[in-house]
């Protein structure tokens, strides 16, 4: 079982290719989180009950197999029938015997489990034809959706471990890091650090030991890319880790997970411990004499963890509270010994560039951001889930090619990027490219690849107040300007959003925001300030209705708003009455609605709900 | 036995994993107390830190820094609500809101009978579904207003 | 630790020389330089948790990038230019001790530190709960110094709280009462009362001055300290005016000299006695 050489894997992969290729049809069922909570496990068990009663394993020459996310969670459980590449959405386990009897054994496309695009309204078949799809330019996210993350060998079926034994078998350490420099690669986690630049002090620092670890702890709320390249293709990071271990010469590494994730805290575990057997980590990896292992840390709940130096005071066992990096991790980090920590994605990308080439990665994207990257497109947004694309998209193009363009074609607001350290940009930046450096100039940043898409329904200070909340909860309290500052900042927009802002206040939280920027010990507390120095920049006229007027013209500050129905719009057809959950809406049929405005709660469930926005704000 | 009063073999039987003196596990040894309880009690972390060789001031400050774990007992359904941005924009708070008002608790808060605990969550990472509430680790997507409190109840 | 390395840098347009592995703090204090500092104490360990010792530095070869560190932390470098008083870090102290006042509105302490940058009302809103404590750290670096490691800092965030495990008398301390002693605000409280000192829910037992049966320090501190330094615990069990007292006498006396009165000098280098007081 184990792999002993080079050539061993060679022939490895080749018995693994040829026993999938035994196959002529393939039925895939995404596993991930998303799909795993709309029932997708019992969809294979239902598949799994139907092809066994009916022998179709043999007849058909047919397998059955789980995957990672393919990143449309909101339209699954997802089924894939390869290699005709057919996609379902929405199946549940009632629907198999169809699927069974007219697709896998007729031939036969199932209409009304197709997709239907949002735009053209058409049903697509073809999972590449899919607009989410088709522009989409998978790296990091390679084998997800292709191989079932539980089973080594589809991985290496599919290449895995190519680029690992080519590292310890035909490049010097020094050849890695040299290739990982020219590819261009640049931490995916939201630093950009040139990972080839990082890996390179490493190595030439004198102390020893040497570790290499993995920052899985995404803790940006709204961002999931690292949860799905976990749970769907947990080599992928395992190999790179291997081979940065090998380029930077240590012996030991961690993935530090937040405890949020439990499914891909499980995946992860069983690919290391079946990476171990197979001789691909751990002692003398495909017998070259080189030694690295991987070990789990999971979070407790701490954000704040997923800065560097936290993260490391976390693995070493004590409370993660940053230190000031004067000294960079590089040279001092965990147990004051030179480590590395990269992202989950920058590892995944590593194996690829190393089979593929440097040249190839550093010719996509652009000149100082190359490559792709993983985005989480959520929010007010038709087509929500996980896509990668080439540096250098622009927004409107991921939000509105990709994305399909805002639910219910409501007016688009804004859309907010890089987690609680980033901004909000209106409409006027959509043409704006996507990459390290020119979200930053209009006041947001990439961070690590979360995008959420608001539409007019989303108050832009309450926005700002959320991200606030967030960061006082996440604080480690460690300094005063965080601790006390971001407090503060808090408590003002809290009163702005209750009613009680002062004029003067904006400048107040400008004048406080720029000492929390230039004092603040780590980069939680100094991008604390950008979510609501953003909002002030792009929409300040709501900050000002909000003081001035005491108005939410969004209808989501509940003390400055009431909704009404109105009766030039309002059809009668009852739908408002049936969501409201206090029961304060009353009308007869295909007569007009009317909200009781003392039981009333502002929750806004009438104004989802109803199809012809006959609930106003006022 | 009570919530309130533990099994100190099974404590023991936890921590005799860990090497003697090994101060690094400290954060792994009270995820594993509190995956086993439910929560982390005094009785408990007392004999780690004698089996880790950790002052008891270093474990309870790592017990109330990091969220994962709870000084007091939770109740038989844990209800986590996703508060991510995802989430929030569309409603989340709302049923927050509703959640409190339904069983008179406060996030962070059990209620009397110890059924229910209820809880906010910076992301699970499901954001494609928002709104999402956990049941136990069971993920419930697209939550509108009022249904959840019918999905709790209806378990009481 | 510092090495043999020597460094120059610059402070305030002056020219001075450190060692390899000294902080810009280190540097200012050896010069009398001024720089205002309040979780600093030089026995311990520095931690920037306040921001108050922040400074700017450049350097030639930055390229013109200059920016804000904390003087407390910083290891100086080669070529180093540093700069402790500008409007920019006025600007900054101004605020954290705003933000402290805001805090800890009761705080005498606080309230004279924040006027000395012109701060008599907070700007913020006001703390709800009452408080002195300003979370510098130092009783719990102290208490981790002295080896006993008996209180920590609870929570995060915010809600942060120095405390006692489990909200019961910490089983490490040993009542030495360094904690109450190093706080700069006065917020740790003890009471030594009769032969008992009650710090943290204890009630310590003090040991008494074998020559004139004053308390000495908790028993408790005493079995420490012995334990820790290997001195004989008789040693320890003498409070400090006897024990001085008890010196001169025993060298007086192998001169044949008559015992000590008060006022009386052992040597000509006049060490007096103190009286107890």
């Amino acid at each position: 079982m184990r792999i002993k050489s080079v050539k061993s894997l060679a022939s490895a992969a080749k018995t693994a290719c040829a026993e999938r290729a035994k196959n002529k049809m393939e039925v895939l069922v995404c596993a991930g989180t998303g799909c795993l909570a709309n029932g997708s496990l019992d969809v294979v068990k239902s598949f799994d009950r139907a092809i066994k009663s009916r022998n179709l394993d043999t007849k058909l020459k047919l397998g059955l197999k789980t995957t990672g996310c393919h990143g449309f969670c909101e339209n699954g459980p997802l089924v894939v029938i390869q290699p005709k590449g057919i996609f379902y959405k929405g199946v549940k386990p009632k629907d198999v015997k169809d699927i069974v009897d007219k697709t896998l054994i007729n031939g036969e496309v199932i209409e009304r489990l197709l997709y239907r695009d949002a735009n053209t309204k058409e049903r697509v078949e073809q999972y590449t034809a899919i607009p989410f799809y088709a522009r989409q330019l998978r790296i990091a996210l390679r084998n997800i959706g292709k191989i079932d993350p539980g089973n080594i060998d589809d991985y290496i079926a599919a290449d895995g471990y190519a680029g690992l034994a080519k590292a310890l078998t035909e490049m010097t350490p020094e050849e890695v890091i040299e290739a990982v420099t020219k590819s261009g690669l640049r931490g995916r986690g939201g630093g950009g650090f040139p990972t080839g630049r990082k890996w390179k002090t490493c190595r030439n620092a004198a102390a020893e030991p040497k570790y290499v670890l993995c920052n899985a702890d995404e803790g940006d709320p709204g961002a999931f890319m690292d949860r799905s390249i976990c749970e769907g293709d947990p080599h992928a990071v395992l190999e790179g880790m291997v081979i940065g271990a090998w380029a930077v010469g240590a012996a030991e590494g961690y993935i530090y997970i937040r405890e949020e994730y439990p499914l891909a805290v499980k995946h992860l575990q069983r690919a290391i411990e079946q990476a171990r057997e197979r001789g691909l980590l751990g002692d003398d990896i495909l017998g070259t004499g080189f030694s690295y292992d991987i070990k789990i840390a999971r979070g407790g709940g701490a954000f704040i963890c997923g800065e560097s130096s936290a993260l490391m005071k976390s693995v070493a066992g004590e409370i993660g509270e940053p230190r000031a990096k004067y000294v960079h991790s590089v040279i001092r980090g965990l147990h004051d010994r030179p480590t590395v920590l990269n992202n989950v994605e920058t590892w995944s990308d590593v194996p690829w560039i190393i089979t593929e080439g440097a040249e190839k990665f550093a010719a996509l994207g652009t000149k100082k951001s190359t490559g792709t990257k993983v985005f989480s497109l959520v929010g007010k947004v038709k087509n929500t889930g996980l896509i990668e694309v080439p540096m250098g998209i622009t927004l409107r193009e991921i939000i509105f090619d990709i994305g399909g363009g805002i639910i219910r074609d409501r007016p688009f607001k804004a859309v907010q990027t890089g987690g609680p350290s980033g901004g909000c940009l209106p409409e006027s930046k959509l043409d704006l490219p996507v990459d390290f450096d020119t979200l930053t100039d209009a006041g947001s940043m990439m961070g690590s690849g979360g995008m959420i898409v608001m539409d007019d329904r989303t108050c832009m200070v309450d926005t700002a107040r959320y991200f606030l909340k967030f960061l006082v909860d996440e604080s480690c309290g460690k300094c005063v300007p965080c601790r006390e500052g971001v407090h503060q900042l808090h408590q003002i927009l809290e009163a702005i959003c209750r009613g009680d802002g002062k004029p003067g206040d904006v400048e107040k939280i400008e004048s406080l925001s720029d000492v929390i920027v230039a004092a603040s010990l780590c980069a939680l507390g100094k991008s604390a300030p950008n979510p609501v120095l953003s909002t002030i920049r792009h929409f300040r006229r709501e900050y000002d209705a909000h003081i001035n007027n005491r108005k939410c013209s969004a209808g989501v500050c509940r003390n400055l708003f009431t909704f009404e129905i109105s009766e030039e719009k309002c059809t009668g057809c009852g739908l408002c009455a049936k969501a409201c959950p206090v029961d304060c809406i009353v009308g007869e049929l295909k007569k007009v609605h009317r909200i009781d405005g003392k039981e009333c709660t502002r929750c806004g469930a009438c104004r989802n709900v109803c199809p012809v926005d006959a609930v106003e704000v006022v | 036995m009570s919530k309130t009063c533990i099994d100190p073999k099974k404590a023991r039987k936890i921590l005799d994993r860990y090497p003697e003196g090994d101060q690094t596990g400290l954060i792994h040894a009270l995820q594993d107390i509190q995956a086993e309880f439910g929560y982390v009690p005094r009785e408990a972390v007392e004999i780690l830190c004698e089996r880790l060789n950790v002052p008891i001031s270093k474990a309870f400050a790592a017990a109330t820094f990091y969220k994962a774990f709870s000084l007091e007992p939770k109740g038989d359904v844990v209800i986590r609500v996703c508060t991510g941005t995802a989430c929030h924009i569309r409603g989340a708070q709302t049923l927050v809101d509703e959640i409190c008002v339904a069983l008179d608790i406060r996030p962070g808060g059990t209620t009397k009978d110890l059924k229910f605990t209820l809880e906010t969550v910076n992301c699970v990472g499901a954001c494609a579904m928002a709104p999402v509430v956990a049941l136990n680790g069971e993920y419930h997507g697209n939550v509108q207003p009022g249904s959840i409190t019918k999905k709790i109840q209806g378990g009481k | 630790m510092t090495t043999d390395k020597t460094i120059n840098l610059e402070i305030n347009g002056r020219f001075f020389q450190g060692r390899e592995g000294m902080t810009i703090l280190d540097v200012a204090r050896r010069e009398g330089i001024p720089i205002t500092t309040l979780c600093h104490h030089d026995a311990l360990e520095p931690v920037g948790s306040c921001r108050l010792c922040m400074v700017e530095i450049t350097h030639p070869d930055w390229g013109g990038w200059k920016g804000l560190v904390t003087a407390c932390l910083y290891p100086i470098e080669e070529g180093l230019k540093v700069t402790t008083d500008n409007e920019e870090i006025r600007r900054v102290k101004r605020t954290i001790l705003d933000l402290l006042l805001a805090r800890c509105p009761e705080s005498e302490v606080i309230q004279k530190l924040a006027a000395e940058y012109g701060v008599t009302t907070t700007s913020y809103i006001k703390n709800e709960v009452e408080t002195t404590c300003i979370l510098c750290g130092l009783c719990v670096r102290v208490c981790e110094a002295k080896g006993c490691r008996a209180i920590s800092a609870a929570g995060r965030g915010i809600g942060k709280a120095i405390a006692i495990p489990f909200k019961q008398p910490p089983p490490d301390c040993i009542g030495c009462a360094s904690c109450a002693h190093i706080c700069p605000t006065g917020t740790i409280k003890y009471q030594d009362t009769g032969n008992v000192r009650k710090i943290w829910g204890h009630s310590f037992e003090m040991a008494k001055c074998t020559i004139c049966g004053r308390p000495v320090m908790p028993e408790k501190q005493l079995a420490f300290e012995a334990d820790k330094s290997g001195l004989d615990p008789d040693y320890l069990r003498i409070c400090p005016v006897c024990s001085q007292q008890k010196t001169v006498e025993t060298i007086r006396s192998s001169f044949g000299i008559s015992p000590v009165e008060s006022g009386d000098s052992v040597c000509d280098a006049g060490v007096t006695p103190v009286a107890h007081r």
